[in-house]
């Protein structure tokens, strides 16, 4: 999978480019608006990370010239800005998802893998992890071949774990991919606990292992 | 008071003293000349009185009007004038008279002369004198209401006009201040007084809002940098003590993002940025709103309990209403004890949520100050974003505590 990274920030733009690298991406990288614009007219990319403000252009701008040009890539804007208003506006003008700055990596992993798969590019759309099988067409979840039934959130919470799959995650970060800004004036963690421990409940009735490790009860890591 | 009325009600005024002012004199003047005529009259009649005596001999009498006698030396008296009352039988009431006193010595012999001469009664005076100045009044002040009224609907239509974009002029709009030429000296020197000052204000307040978004959004960078960086390391091998550490930091930074979040927002109310465009049902987005946080009210074991005896329909931005509502459910799950109530009622223009919780009543006046909070949690803005939304929206919040803890939000009319 090819990944074209805008974004002025260079930290910001080695810091991604580096992580995504170790999930298997082919990363290049595009610091303003001229070097991006350079690359989209002769490489082809399956997913463009768009920062919208850039030192010589309008990251809008370019997703316009990108839309125009039919060029078939998954979009990504990532903007510092949190308004609706213009999340809507980037929405309506084809990109495929819209992130706030500031965002965790593994979210970042799990927003491409979604637009990727609404955009058919990992074939049949199965998860395979062990004996855990993750239909992303039928949110189907099937365990040594038994189906079992998750909830909506419980569903959510075991794709994100083996998206980012031996990956240390903070039940904070997990709490926010759940529920996007809204979590942000809660104090409490509950919820989490109670997910986690029916999914767990749910795979080992059909003997599946329980993967979820739990690390100094302030992270989970999803690994063998 | 409108500026018409407060005009007619000077005119009125100043008209009624200065009608009283000229009556008062009037009757004077008046008087003063009708005594001198009469006088003169009486002048005339002694003349002919003493021709008479002189060469008739002859005494007339005619009472009340003429009195006249042969009197004695010692008896002489200054010639004089006063005023009496003679009662008039055909009239059945007392008359003004002026009475002339003198004594005249025709042919060594004395002769008092007295003459009478009825005069206008007082209340007649005054009658003829206030009619017609009452009718000019009336006249005046008759001819000043429409002449007034004709020019306010020519003259002042166009101020009209100007006050009314006044009104309605706000920095979110993107047009200027247009205000009308009226021709009218004060007026454009009004006008253009306030164009020249709006443009200025409409300037200060770009820059103030830029500045402040773009501070904001500027911090963010930086805290997507530090949060990048801590996540890699959190992906190391660690101690328990590091690992603890390093999430905390975390947390501590993304605190600092929703902070800075939350007072963007807050700026963002304030500055009237959101432009109240939806017509927003509150029964249905408290429902949703409930079902999209089901999981977190049921990890409490917290019942809802709802009663809609109305539709509640605030015009808001829908971004706001769901900020709104967000907060305050937010609040009464919080707050709350575990396995405890949620009392939601809603009737026409006020939606009431009520909860369990500490025993205490929060201090109602600092409750919804910014960073105002319980516990280090919580930030502390939530209830501030709810009580500048309502500030914003011609709403109004209050807290109660009988035996639940209750906010009440409502309608100002």
């Amino acid at each position: 999978m090819k990944v074209l990274i805008v974004e002025d920030e260079i930290e910001l733009l080695i810091g991604v480019s580096n992580y995504l690298t170790k999930e298997k991406y082919t990363c290049e990288l595009a610091e303003n608006f001229e070097k991006a614009n350079y690359k989209l007219s002769i490489y082809e990319y399956d997913i463009i990370l768009l920062d919208i403000t850039l030192p010589d252009g309008n990251g809008i701008e370019l997703l316009k010239s990108i839309k125009k040009n039919n060029i078939h890539a998954g979009i990504i804007i990532i903007s510092a800005k949190s308004s609706l208003d213009d999340k809507i506006n980037g929405l309506d003008l084809g990109a495929d998802d819209y992130m706030t700055k500031p965002f965790q990596l593994s979210e970042l992993n799990s927003r491409i893998k979604a637009v990727l798969r609404r955009r058919k590019y990992e074939g049949d759309n199965i998860l395979i992890f062990n004996e855990i099988i993750l239909n992303t067409d039928s949110k189907e979840v099937n365990i040594n071949n038994k189906p079992i039934t998750l909830t909506k959130k419980e569903y959510d919470m075991l794709l994100y774990f083996i998206i980012n799959k031996n990956r240390v995650l903070t039940k904070e970060a997990i709490a926010e991919h759940l529920w996007d800004d809204n979590i942000d004036l809660s104090d409490n963690y509950d919820f989490i606990y109670t997910h986690l421990n029916n999914i767990r409940r749910k795979i080992k009735s059909k003997g599946g292992t329980d993967y979820i490790k739990t690390i100094y009860g302030m992270g989970y890591k999803f690994t063998e | 008071m409108k500026f018409l009325t407060k005009i007619n009600r000077q005119y009125l005024i100043t008209i009624s003293i200065l009608l009283l002012f000229v009556s008062v004199i009037g009757y004077f003047v008046l008087k003063t000349i009708l005594t001198d005529e009469i006088k003169e009259d009486i002048f005339q009649k002694e003349y002919a009185i003493i021709n008479e005596i002189k060469t008739q001999n002859n005494t007339p009498n005619i009472y009340p009007i003429i009195e006249t006698k042969l009197i004695s030396k010692n008896m002489i008296k200054p010639k004089s004038y006063k005023e009496i009352f003679i009662f008039d039988k055909t009239e059945n009431e007392n008359e003004p008279y002026l009475e002339y006193t003198n004594t005249v010595k025709i042919n060594n012999k004395y002769y008092l002369i007295r003459l009478r001469h009825s005069l206008i009664e007082a209340d007649d005076l005054i009658i003829a004198i206030s009619l017609p100045l009452l009718l000019l009044l009336v006249l005046t002040l008759t001819i000043l209401f429409f002449t007034t009224k004709k020019i306010n609907k020519t003259v002042w239509k166009d101020f009209e006009e100007n006050l009314k974009a006044i009104e309605n002029f706000s920095f979110n709009k993107l047009n200027n201040l247009k205000l009308k030429q009226t021709n009218i000296q004060e007026f454009d020197r009004l006008n253009k007084t306030l164009t020249t000052l709006t443009k200025k204000l409409t300037t200060d307040y770009n820059t103030l809002k830029e500045f402040t978004e773009n501070a904001s959004h500027e911090i963010q960078t930086p805290i997507s940098i530090i949060l990048l960086n801590l996540e890699e390391i959190l992906q190391q091998d660690l101690q328990e003590k590091t690992f603890k550490q390093l999430v905390t930091t975390i947390n501590a930074v993304k605190r600092l993002s929703n902070l800075n979040k939350s007072l963007l927002l807050l700026s963002k109310i304030e500055n009237k940025q959101y432009i109240a465009d939806n017509k927003v049902l509150i029964n249905n987005n408290i429902k949703k709103k409930i079902n999209e946080l089901s999981p977190l009210i049921n990890s409490k074991g917290i019942r809802i309990h709802n009663k809609f005896n109305g539709d509640f329909f605030i015009n808001i931005n829908s971004e706001l209403a769901d900020v709104l509502l967000n907060n305050l459910l937010f609040n009464a799950i919080n707050h709350n004890i575990y396995n405890g109530n949620i009392y939601i009622e809603i009737h026409e223009n006020e939606l009431t949520i009520c909860n369990t919780g500490s025993e205490n009543s929060l201090t109602n006046k600092t409750i919804f100050n910014r960073f105002s909070k319980e516990n280090s949690k919580s930030y502390g803005l939530g209830l501030a974003i709810v009580k500048q939304i309502c500030n914003t929206h011609n709403m109004q919040i209050t807290y109660k505590k009988d035996e639940f803890h209750c906010f009440i939000l409502k309608i100002v009319k």
